[in-house]
C-alpha cells in the first residue's frame, strides 16, 4: 500500500517494482499505481530512492512513462470465461471484484547523482513538478544562469500540471547543434502552426548575447504564411498557455512579403492581393544575371551534365555584361534574355553557314542547345519572376532586420521557378552570412514539403545538394533550417539526421511502422498516431527521451481564415494595376493622371518606370514616374522643301 | 531606304601650331578636308536620308572658316541630293550652355537642313514613310528626358541621338566624348527601332545589330592615341561614316581617307642605354616608319630614361624630326620611382626645384604639350616665387 503523505509534501502516486523478469535498470524501470491515476503515456515522474543513514535523501531518478499495462490475478483468460459461464453479462454479477493492477514502464530521463550510474531504486514515484521537469530535461543548465538561452517550445502537461519546456538556443540555432525538423500528417495545421509559434518564441526569447535573428520562409503552397502580420483568434486556454510560456500573444511585428509578378508583370502572383494587404508585398523579379548565377538548378533537375555546367560558367564569366565576339563577325553585349537569344541565334547561324564542325569554342552544339532550351524555358514558364530586360527587384541582401520574417511567396510559381528561388535565396544568405554582412547573425530558413525538395531517393538535384549543405554546414554560419514534411522516413537521411531538434505531430500509422521509429514503444506510437492538434512530441539534444508538449495556437491569422477575411482581389487590368501600385506609394495620385500618362505606352516601358519608382520611393511619385517614362515626342511632318536656289560662290575658300 | 549616318564632325577643331599656307590651323583644315571627302562620297552614294548625330562643330562658337565651310558643304549636299532630307542634331560640343548664347546651327535651316538643337523632335518624312526622332544633347540633359520610343504612323523609325552608353565609356574618356549624356541600353530599346544613329563615341562601334556609333571623321581628341589603339584592337577600318539599308539595318562602312596619319612608332625601352644608344634607336624608329614621318602626326614613347640621359639626347636631331612631322611627340618617360621602405637615417632631401622637375617630368601631359618646355616653365616659375620670397625676407629683415 502507498503510505499517506506527510503533511506539506506531495503524495506519491506509485512505487517502483522490480522482478527478475522485469528488473529496474539504469535506463528503464517499472512502477505501479492505483487504478485511478492522473498519469499516462508521456508523463514525467520522479523516483526518490531511500536515503542511507544521515546522508540525506537518496538517489533521485526522473523518467518518462513509455508504456502501461493492466492485469489481474487470472492465470489465463479461460478462468474468467468459465467463472462467467461464458456470458459476459454474468461477469458483472461476480460476488467479488477481481483485483486489477496498473503497471507502468518508464524510461529514465536523468539520475541524480549522475555517477555512479545505477539501476533505479525501488522508491516512491511522484508526479514531476515544474522544477522536476526542468531537472528531468536538463533545462536547468540553460534556462537559468548569467546568459540563459532557453526558447519555450510548449507546455508539458500531465496530472493537471503544466510546466514550460524550453529548447536550448545554442542547440536549436547553433553553434552547438542546429536545425529543426517537423513531421506530421498534413491537414491538421500542426506543422506550420508549430513553426509559426516557435518563430514567435525565438523572436521573443532569442538571447541578446547571441545577436540578431531573422527568418526567411518559403511559402510553397496555399495561404499558410500569407497573414503572419494579422492577429488570429485565440481562446482563453491559448492565452493562458502564452502567459505560462512568457510569450506575448501577438502577430509578428515585422513581416516583409515578396512575391513574383504574374505573366502580365503588374499583378502580383500571391494570395495576399486583398487591397488592404497587397501594399505590403514587394515584387520579386530577377534578370538574366541573377538567373545565370544559379542556372545549374535548371539543369540538374533531370540530368547531371558537367558540359552544360561548363558552358553556363563560360556564359557567366566571359559573355555576360561584356563585349563579346561570337567568332562569326558579330559582337554582342549580353545583358538580357533577349540578348542571349541573339547570341545563340548567331552561333547556330554561324555554324550552319560556315559549315564548320559542331563545336563552338570547345562547346558542342548539343550542349549549347540544351542550355538555351533550359534558359528559354525558365523565362517562359516563370514569366513574372524572370524579367526579360526589366530591372531586378530582390530581397534586401545586406539589410536584413532583426526579428523580421521575410516571406517569399512562390506558391503559384512553376516548380522549376520554386527551385530557382530557393537555390538563389539560400545561396545569397550563405554568401552574406559567410561575410558577416547580412544584417543579422542568424537566419532561420523555413521550408515545407521537404519530401519534395530533399527526398531520400530520386535524382540528385541542386536544391537537395543545397539543403544537405545547410544541414551540414549551416550551424557554423548561423544558417538554420526549419523543415517540415509529411513522411520523415522518405526525406534524405543526412538532412533529417543533422536536425538537432525534431518535432512530431500526428503521424500516419504506416509511417510509424518504418524503421526510423523502432526506438519508440508501441504505446508512444499509438499516442503519436492519435495526437490531437496542438500537441507535439519533441526530441532535443538535452532530452534523453522524447517529450510530449502542448503549444498554443499561433497568434497569427490562419491561412484559411485569412483568405476568407481578406479574399484575394481579382487580377486588375494593366492600367488599374499600375494606378494601384503608384497610389500605394503616393496617395495624392489620381487614377486619371496615371492613365493619361501611360496611354499608348508600351507595357514594358511602364513596368520599368514603375519599378524605378518603387525602388527610389521619391516624394513625388507621379513626377518621378513621368520622368522615368520620358516625355512623348509627337511627330511633325517635315515641311515641304523648297529647292535650294543656286547660290553665288563664296568669294573666298575657307581653308 | 538608304540612310547615311555621320557623327562627330567637330569642324573647327584645332590642334598643334602648324599652319596651312593660308595661315589657318593645319589640323582644322584636316578635319574640314575629311568632311569634304565624306560629302564627295555621299554625292556618289546618293542616300535617301542623311543624319548627323551631333557635334557638327567643335565648339559653340566655331571659327568663321568652319561656319563658312559647313555652309558650302551642306549646300553641295542639298543641291546634289535634292530629295534627301538632312537631319542634324547638336551634341555636347555645339550646345550652348545658356539660351541667350544662341546657336549658329540654326543658320543652316536656311538651306533646308533639319536642325535640332534643344528639344527632341520627331520629324516625319512621308515620302520615305519614315520618322526620325532627333534627340540633341540638351534634351538628354533635362530632368524629364524624352521617351526614346518610336510612335505609330511610319513604317521606318530612326533614332538619332548624341550620348554615351554607360557600359562602353572608356575610363580616360579618350574615345567617349567627355560631357556627353549617359545612356543605358534600356533607354535606347534598340530592338524597337529600325536603326539607332548614335554620336558621342569617336570610334566606329556597334552597340546592337541596328545601333551604331559611326565614329568621328578625324582624330578630334587630344588623346588620339587611345583611339588609334582601340581601332587597332577592334580591327576598325579607320575613320568614316555608315550607310544603312532600312529595314534590316544592314550597315556598310564608308571609309574616309585622312589627310595624314597618326603614327605611333614602336616604343623604346631605355633602361641601361646611354644617350647615344637612345639616339640611335630613335633614329632607327624614325627611319623605319612607314609611311615616313613627314607631315604626319607622330608619337614615340621612350621608357625608363633618367633625367640626365634625357638632357644628353641629340636634341638637334629631334628638332629635325619635329620639323619634318606635322607633330613629333617624343614622349620620354622617367623610370618608375622605386619605393623603398628603409630604416636608419633619412637620405639627403632634394631641393624643391629638383623635386618639381622630377614630378613634372613624369606627370601625364596632353599629347600636344612639349614636356621639356613645360618643365622648364614650371621650374622658372618656382625660381621666380623663391626669389620674390627671399627679397621680401631681406626687406623685412
Amino acid at each position: 500500500m502507498i503510505r499517506p503523505a506527510e503533511p506539506g509534501s506531495p503524495a506519491p502516486l506509485g512505487r517502483v517494482v522490480a522482478t527478475e523478469l522485469k528488473p529496474a535498470t539504469p535506463h528503464q524501470f517499472h512502477f505501479w499505481t492505483a487504478n485511478e491515476t492522473t498519469i499516462g503515456i508521456g508523463a514525467i515522474v520522479k523516483v526518490e530512492g531511500p536515503g542511507v543513514g544521515d546522508q540525506g535523501p537518496g538517489r533521485v531518478v526522473y523518467g518518462v512513462v513509455t508504456d502501461g499495462f493492466a492485469y489481474s490475478d487470472l492465470a489465463t483468460p479461460l478462468h474468467d470465461v468459465v467463472a462467467a459461464e461464458g456470458d459476459p453479462a454474468r461477469a458483472a454479477e461476480s460476488p467479488s471484484v477481481r483485483q486489477e493492477i496498473r503497471l507502468w514502464t518508464a524510461a529514465v530521463l536523468r539520475q541524480q547523482p549522475e555517477e555512479p550510474l545505477q539501476p533505479v531504486p525501488l522508491g516512491a514515484v511522484y508526479v514531476a513538478s515544474d522544477a522536476d521537469v526542468a531537472q528531468a530535461l536538463r533545462m536547468d543548465a540553460y534556462v537559468t544562469g548569467a546568459q540563459p538561452s532557453g526558447i519555450p517550445v510548449g507546455l508539458y502537461t500531465a496530472a493537471g500540471l503544466e510546466a514550460p519546456v524550453y529548447l536550448d538556443a545554442d542547440f536549436l540555432l547553433g553553434p552547438e547543434a542546429a536545425h529543426l525538423n517537423i513531421s506530421g500528417v498534413s491537414g491538421l495545421a500542426t506543422k506550420t502552426s508549430a513553426v509559426e509559434f516557435l518563430l514567435a518564441s525565438i523572436f521573443e526569447h532569442f538571447p541578446a548575447h547571441k545577436g540578431r535573428v531573422a527568418a526567411l520562409c518559403f511559402n510553397v503552397k496555399g495561404p499558410d504564411l500569407c497573414f503572419l502580420d494579422r492577429p488570429g483568434a485565440l481562446d482563453d486556454a491559448d492565452r493562458r498557455r502564452y502567459e505560462r510560456l512568457g510569450i506575448t500573444p501577438q502577430p509578428f511585428e515585422r513581416v516583409r512579403y515578396y512575391a513574383p509578378f504574374k505573366a502580365d508583370g503588374v499583378n502580383l502572383n500571391t494570395l495576399r492581393t486583398h487591397p488592404d494587404l497587397v501594399g505590403d508585398v514587394e515584387p520579386l523579379v530577377w534578370g538574366l544575371s541573377e538567373v545565370l548565377d544559379f542556372a545549374e538548378v535548371l539543369l540538374n533537375r533531370d540530368d547531371i551534365d558537367a558540359k552544360a555546367d561548363a558552358f553556363i560558367d563560360f556564359l557567366s564569366d566571359r559573355v555576360l555584361n561584356k563585349e563579346f565576339d561570337d567568332g562569326f563577325g558579330g559582337s554582342h553585349r549580353v545583358q538580357t534574355f533577349a540578348d542571349l537569344n541573339g547570341l545563340f541565334r548567331a552561333i547556330f547561324d554561324g555554324l550552319e553557314l560556315s559549315g564548320r564542325s559542331d563545336m563552338w569554342r570547345t562547346h558542342h552544339i548539343a550542349t549549347i542547345r540544351k542550355v538555351r532550351n533550359r534558359l528559354s524555358n525558365i523565362s517562359t514558364r516563370c514569366k513574372g519572376l524572370v524579367t526579360d530586360d526589366g530591372p531586378s527587384s530582390d530581397l534586401p541582401w545586406g539589410r536584413f532586420e532583426d526579428r523580421t520574417v521575410y516571406v517569399v511567396d512562390v506558391a503559384n510559381v512553376d516548380p522549376l521557378g520554386q527551385d530557382l528561388v530557393f537555390a538563389r535565396a539560400v545561396s545569397k544568405l550563405r554568401e552574406h552570412l559567410e561575410r558577416r554582412d547580412l544584417g543579422v547573425e542568424a537566419v532561420v530558413v523555413f521550408v515545407d514539403e521537404l519530401n519534395k525538395y530533399a527526398p531520400g531517393d530520386g535524382p540528385e538535384t541542386y536544391v537537395r545538394k543545397m539543403l544537405l549543405d545547410i544541414s551540414e554546414r549551416g550551424r557554423y554560419l548561423g544558417l538554420v533550417l526549419f523543415a517540415a514534411e509529411q513522411f520523415r522516413s522518405q526525406v534524405h537521411r543526412r538532412v533529417v539526421g543533422n536536425a538537432g531538434t525534431t518535432l512530431f505531430g500526428r503521424m500516419d500509422a504506416d509511417e510509424l511502422a518504418t524503421p526510423g521509429y523502432h526506438v519508440l514503444s508501441p504505446a508512444v506510437k499509438i499516442k503519436l498516431a492519435t495526437l490531437p492538434i496542438g500537441e507535439l512530441m519533441v526530441r532535443h539534444p538535452h532530452f534523453t527521451q522524447p517529450i510530449f508538449v502542448r503549444f498554443p495556437r499561433p497568434a497569427v491569422l490562419r491561412g484559411r481564415d485569412g483568405v476568407e477575411r481578406f479574399p484575394p482581389a481579382a487580377d486588375l487590368p494593366f492600367e488599374e494595376a499600375v494606378v494601384r501600385q503608384l497610389a500605394r506609394l503616393d496617395r495624392r495620385i489620381r487614377p486619371n493622371q496615371v492613365k493619361d500618362l501611360i496611354a499608348e505606352r508600351r507595357p514594358d516601358d511602364v513596368r520599368r518606370a514603375l519599378a524605378a519608382v518603387r525602388r527610389t520611393r521619391p516624394d513625388d511619385a507621379l513626377a518621378y514616374f513621368r520622368r522615368m517614362l520620358g516625355a512623348r515626342v509627337a511627330p511633325a511632318t517635315a515641311p515641304a522643301r523648297e529647292a535650294v536656289p543656286p547660290l553665288n560662290p563664296i568669294s573666298e575658300e575657307p581653308y | 531606304m538608304k540612310l547615311a549616318h555621320l557623327a562627330d564632325l567637330h569642324l573647327g577643331f584645332r590642334q598643334y601650331d602648324r599652319q596651312t599656307p593660308r595661315g589657318g590651323n593645319q589640323r582644322e583644315a584636316d578635319v574640314a578636308e575629311a568632311f569634304r571627302r565624306a560629302v564627295d562620297d555621299l554625292l556618289v552614294q546618293r542616300p535617301d536620308l542623311i543624319v548627323v548625330s551631333g557635334d557638327v562643330f567643335h565648339s559653340v562658337r566655331p571659327t568663321n572658316p568652319a561656319i563658312l565651310f559647313l555652309f558650302q558643304q551642306l549646300h553641295r549636299l542639298r543641291a546634289g541630293l535634292a530629295d534627301a532630307p538632312i537631319v542634324v542634331i547638336a551634341g555636347n560640343h555645339d550646345t550652348p550652355r545658356s539660351v541667350e548664347t544662341g546657336t549658329i546651327l540654326k543658320l543652316y535651316e536656311a538651306l533646308g537642313v533639319h536642325v535640332v538643337v534643344d528639344q527632341a523632335r520627331r520629324i516625319a518624312f512621308p515620302q520615305l514613310d519614315c520618322a526620325v526622332l532627333a534627340v540633341p544633347h540638351q534634351a538628354l540633359m533635362q530632368a524629364e528626358r524624352p521617351a526614346l520610343r518610336p510612335e505609330r504612323g511610319a513604317a521606318h523609325n530612326i533614332l538619332v541621338l548624341h550620348g554615351v552608353l554607360e557600359d562602353i565609356i572608356d575610363p580616360e574618356w579618350s574615345v567617349s566624348d567627355y560631357g556627353s549624356a549617359r545612356l543605358t541600353r534600356p533607354d535606347l530599346a534598340a530592338a524597337q527601332w529600325d536603326y539607332v544613329a548614335l554620336g558621342g563615341y569617336h570610334v566606329l562601334h556597334d552597340v546592337a545589330a541596328n545601333a551604331w556609333y559611326a565614329g568621328s571623321l578625324e582624330y578630334v581628341n587630344p588623346r588620339a592615341w587611345v583611339q588609334v589603339r582601340e581601332e587597332a584592337s577592334r580591327e576598325v577600318p579607320g575613320k568614316g561614316y555608315l550607310l544603312v539599308e532600312v529595314p534590316g539595318a544592314r550597315t556598310s562602312f564608308r571609309p574616309v581617307a585622312a589627310a595624314r596619319k597618326h603614327l605611333d612608332l614602336p616604343p623604346i625601352h631605355g633602361a641601361g642605354l646611354t644617350a647615344r644608344q637612345l639616339d640611335e634607336q630613335i633614329a632607327q624608329r624614325v627611319a623605319g616608319s612607314k609611311p615616313a614621318i613627314d607631315d604626319q602626326v607622330v608619337r614615340l614613347i621612350v621608357y625608363d630614361v633618367a633625367a640626365g640621359t634625357a638632357r644628353d639626347l641629340d636634341h638637334p636631331a629631334i628638332r629635325q624630326y619635329k620639323a619634318r612631322a606635322l607633330n613629333f611627340h617624343l614622349d620620354v618617360r622617367r623610370p618608375e620611382p622605386q619605393r623603398v621602405v628603409g630604416g636608419g637615417a633619412p637620405g639627403r632631401r632634394h631641393p624643391l626645384p629638383d623635386t618639381l622637375r622630377e614630378f613634372l617630368g613624369r606627370r601625364p601631359l596632353d599629347a600636344d604639350l612639349d614636356r621639356d618646355e613645360f618643365v622648364r616653365l614650371g621650374v622658372a616659375y618656382l625660381d621666380r616665387v623663391g626669389g620674390e620670397a627671399a627679397e621680401r625676407a631681406a626687406g623685412s629683415g
